[in-house]
């Protein structure tokens, strides 16, 4: 109890302490909270956790290079980071902890649909700008919210570019293998669908596998006894690269199309680079050496510099919020008025410091939805790594309108 | 037929595993009467041990594994001393609750100290058998010898050994075992080390197999009971029964039936069982 | 050899024994009686650490044994034969004499099985059958068995004839006269008070927790007391 106190009354003198220097240097330096709540830990912690810290990273760079300007005064950025442990629960309380609590307007992170989906449905009422990451669940653009900004482009229209890509390889009989009881992947699948039927292709079966679900080999041994042309598989990094290794351990030696966007580093945690040679990843282009701009290439140093380890490909989606709010805050000319700072960002064009190669659409980066969209890619395994191989014919243009034409 | 083989030969790997996690469950069951949930969260510190000493330390699996059976031993025996025995004597409502606490504290604990991300115990068990049309990779081929072997030697050790005689004894009738000179104490302390052993051994293969990650203890306990409730709880033979029925149920489920439903039709088995024999499949009429 | 004094016990906050002395000499066979809910069977667990002593001592060979957990108890040469019999019912007949030897580390105690065995002939039919589908009498020699497989100093029996069939009672009766003969000290105790008078050297009576009466067992044979204490006032 007694050292309970002592830990308290230090805390109040480390806010005190916190406070007077915020408030001391010169009267136009100033701090200026924004909050991450993102999947810390949970099965989506792969996603969430480098994008909170590309998030840290954008706002220490933006620091070190003088701030914000906003009319004559200059604020620093602080970052308060929640962990929504890949839950909507927590996703919600931690969005209302900073809303409430913490008086912060501007929030990013958002690497999965579910926490994000949650926020979404309220965050129209809030005094807030909300900047979405990696989740990538159609409907969280397809509600028309104006201060809610997406920019990873959603699931299905990635899908469809697969599908097409695909089709092409020459597999005409494909067995799917996923997390299909979560939206955005049925998205993908339902677009992959239709496009892969087109040039005659079929679905034989949609095997199923849950987000901890670590052993697929009765979903596996089912695909093996169908002989299909093509394994297909849609879901996050870990259970993926089960499958991987998994298929093949049971002798399942066809081509294997994926959706998964990990990175190397999380496949080899779990399966050899030998077991993964050859397998495709269609997804948007995101983070890899080889498609990056020097941009990417300077994140891509930077990021391993600060923390570590190599960031996740989709970790720049949360990096690159901080500078579409940057300049955003800088052109609204306030750091209040969130009206006129999400004007600001939906009619922006791409930052130059994104490292995402963004397909704007009539010049602007977010569309009436508030969505951003990548082009996307095939990559393909490659002795020990992603290798970009071709970029996937898709048209935002075409896509924004059918978004739009979901809003009721 | 050959799917069907491939399936049983899948099923019965993780149904192996479930048995290990069953026996720990079941033994500490029939001598207290409590229902261990914390049972899975700390047999995966012991996997996390090993990761760590493999990856960290540079030791050979082997050593690792025997460490943390080690740890796994005294650490059950710290849990015994240290959470249940106060609670000994006192309403079971007690000791269910000490349960609970103990698996917050242990999933809190791995977490704390291991992180959020998944680990897999690396291992260079890399090739796979084929025999027929059937495949069986190295590492699950081990995996099911070991399993194997450690059931039997529980089994053993439980229907020969004197320790065994006092375990069984005391399951039976507490007071009655006291009167041939049953050290209760002892016995229940060499109960959850045990348990606690074959634990990390199932944690260990889980994370060769596949990965541990927070909440994959819980998970496991949870499979865990259900064998005991399948089997017929404090049944031995019935934790090894129940077991092997689960895992192969599991896999004949999803390939069979239905992928998404997997865990469902796990349980639903579990029901229909529970209707036609409530007190499980090896259990005692009471 | 055993020696009780001033004993007080009880569960919760009701006390059923205030102040119970008594002693069992060597090659003695003692018999606690009275009526149902009087403390004999209280009395027993108190000694054998089944139910903790408040207040009093019990001393065996000389050395309090009164803080004893109950397994240290049979180590010092205790055994008991339970009331109700329990055996434990999976395991086989075979098992439960084995277990009875728990405490002892010496070679002999297969031999001793074989003995058990002669001794009562139907534990080595049902040799490999669970102790659980025996008869009632078939339990209690198999209880009594277990108790001697001990090879105790003292032995105590808690109600041996307790919902027997009257001819199974007699051959209990044969068997503990003969357990008695082989100058094994016994403490017995039984509501049958007739059945414990015959085997008894010497007998102490229970009213609600206390002894009221004492003697050997010729001189209290006709004592009215004993009837009257069976059927009330």
């Amino acid at each position: 109890m007694k050292s309970f106190r002592t830990l308290s009354k230090l805390s109040a003198l480390a806010l005190a302490a916190g406070a007077l220097l915020t408030a001391s240097p010169a009267a136009a330096q100033r701090e200026l909270v924004i909050g991450v709540t993102d999947a810390l830990t949970g099965p989506g912690a792969v996603f969430g956790l480098p994008q909170a810290n590309s998030v840290q990273m954008a706002a220490r760079e933006i620091n070190a290079a003088g701030g914000i300007r906003v009319g004559t005064t200059t604020y620093n950025l602080r970052v308060i980071q929640y962990d929504d442990k890949t839950n909507p629960t927590e996703g919600t309380n931690a969005v209302r902890r900073l809303l409430d609590r913490d008086n912060v307007k501007f929030l990013l992170g958002f690497c999965c649909s579910g926490a994000t989906s949650a926020v979404a449905s309220f965050i129209r009422r809030e005094d807030a700008v909300m900047l979405v990451g990696n989740a990538a669940e159609r409907a969280i653009t397809t509600q028309g919210i104006p201060n809610l900004f997406r920019t990873r482009p959603p699931a299905d229209y990635t899908g469809q570019a697969a599908g097409a890509f695909v089709a092409r390889q020459g597999p005409r009989r494909i067995a799917v293998i996923g997390s299909l009881e979560v939206g955005l992947y049925v998205q993908y699948l339902d677009a992959f669908e239709k496009e892969f039927a087109k040039s005659g292709g079929t679905i034989i079966t949609k095997e199923a596998f849950g987000l901890r679900d670590r052993d697929m080999t009765p979903q596996l041994t089912k695909i093996r006894a169908l002989q299909p042309d093509a394994l297909l598989v849609i879901g996050y990094v870990e259970p993926a690269a089960f499958v991987y290794r998994q298929s093949l351990e049971l002798g399942l030696t066809v081509p294997r199309f994926g959706f998964t966007s990990g990175s190397e580093e999380q496949f080899l945690r779990v399966v050899t680079s030998a077991q993964m040679e050859g397998v495709w990843d269609l997804k948007p282009t995101e983070l890899t050496l080889e498609s990056a701009s020097p941009v990417g290439v300077r994140f891509d140093a930077n990021y391993r510099a600060a923390f570590g380890s190599s960031p996740s490909p989709s970790a720049p989606y949360a990096y690159d919020q901080v500078y579409v709010l940057k300049h955003a805050l800088e052109r609204a000319g306030t750091v209040t008025d969130t009206r006129r700072i999400a004007d600001a960002i939906r009619t922006a064009t791409v930052p130059p410091e994104a490292v995402m190669r963004y397909l704007p659409v009539g010049g602007q980066m977010f569309d009436e939805n508030g969505q951003a969209y990548t082009s996307n890619g095939a990559f393909q395994w490659r002795n020990g790594r992603w290798v970009f191989v071709e970029d996937l014919p898709s048209d935002p243009v075409d896509y924004s309108k059918f978004l739009r034409s979901l809003r009721q | 037929m050959v799917e069907v083989l491939q399936q049983i030969l899948n099923g019965l790997t993780i149904g192996g595993v479930y048995v290990l996690i069953a026996l720990g469950l079941t033994t500490v069951f029939g001598i207290l009467g409590i229902s261990h949930f914390a049972h899975g969260s700390i047999s995966m510190f012991g996997g996390y041990v090993v990761f760590y000493l493999v990856t960290q330390q540079g030791m050979p699996l082997a050593f690792a594994c025997l460490a943390a059976m080690g740890a796994g031993f005294v650490l059950g025996i710290a849990v015994e001393r240290l959470a249940y025995r106060p609670v000994r004597d006192a309403s079971p409502i007690n000791a269910f609750i000490v349960a609970l606490g103990l698996t917050m504290i242990a999933e809190g604990a791995n977490l704390q100290l291991f992180g959020a991300d998944q680990i897999v115990i690396p291992t260079n068990l890399q090739s796979v058998f084929r025999i027929g049309a059937l495949t069986l990779t190295e590492l699950r081929f081990y995996i099911i010898l070991l399993t194997a072997g450690l059931i039997l030697a529980m089994t053993l050790y439980i229907q020969r050994s004197k320790t065994g005689y006092a375990i069984r004894a005391l399951a039976q009738n507490r007071n009655a075992a006291i009167l041939m000179g049953v050290n209760v104490s002892r016995i229940t302390m060499l109960v959850f080390a045990m348990s606690s052993m074959l634990g990390v051994a199932a944690a260990v293969m889980i994370g060769a197999l596949f990965a541990i990650a927070p909440g994959v203890g819980e998970g496991l306990a949870i499979k865990g009971f259900s064998v005991l409730i399948l089997g017929g709880l404090g049944s031995i033979p019935g934790a090894i029964v129940g077991g092997l029925i689960l895992g192969v149920t599991e896999a004949l489920a999803a390939g069979f039936l239905s992928s998404a439903y997997k865990d469902v039709i796990a349980f639903l088995v579990m029901i229909i069982v529970l209707l036609v024999r409530p007190q499980g499949l090896l259990g005692k009429h009471s | 050899m055993l020696e009780v004094r001033d004993l007080r016990a009880g569960y919760g906050t009701i006390e059923v024994l205030h102040g119970i002395s008594f002693e069992v000499k060597a090659g003695e066979c003692v018999a606690l009686i009275g009526a149902n809910g009087s403390g004999k069977t209280s009395t027993l667990k108190a000694i054998c650490g089944l139910l903790p002593v408040r207040a009093g001592s019990v001393t065996f060979e000389g050395e309090r044994i009164d803080r004893l957990a109950g397994h240290v108890i049979v180590e010092r040469g205790i055994a008991m034969c339970p009331e109700g019999r329990q055996v434990f019912p999976e395991m086989t007949v075979v098992e439960n004499l084995r277990i009875g030897a728990y405490a002892r580390k010496d070679a002999e105690q297969e031999s001793d099985i074989a003995a058990m065995q002669d001794l009562f002939p139907i534990l080595r039919e049902r040799a490999q059958q669970d102790a659980g589908k025996l008869s009632g009498g078939e339990q209690e020699m198999l209880a009594i068995a277990r108790a001697l497989m001990a090879r105790p100093k003292l032995c105590i029996f808690d109600e041996p004839s307790l919902g027997l069939a009257p001819k199974i009672v007699a051959e209990v009766e044969a068997t503990i006269a003969r357990i008695k003969a082989r100058g094994i000290t016994t403490l017995l105790v039984e509501q049958n008070s007739a059945m414990a008078l015959r085997l008894a050297d010497r007998v102490y009576l229970y009213e609600s927790g206390e002894i009221v009466l004492t003697g050997t067992s010729a001189e209290l044979r006709d004592d009215p007391a004993i009837a009257r204490a069976y059927l009330g006032e």
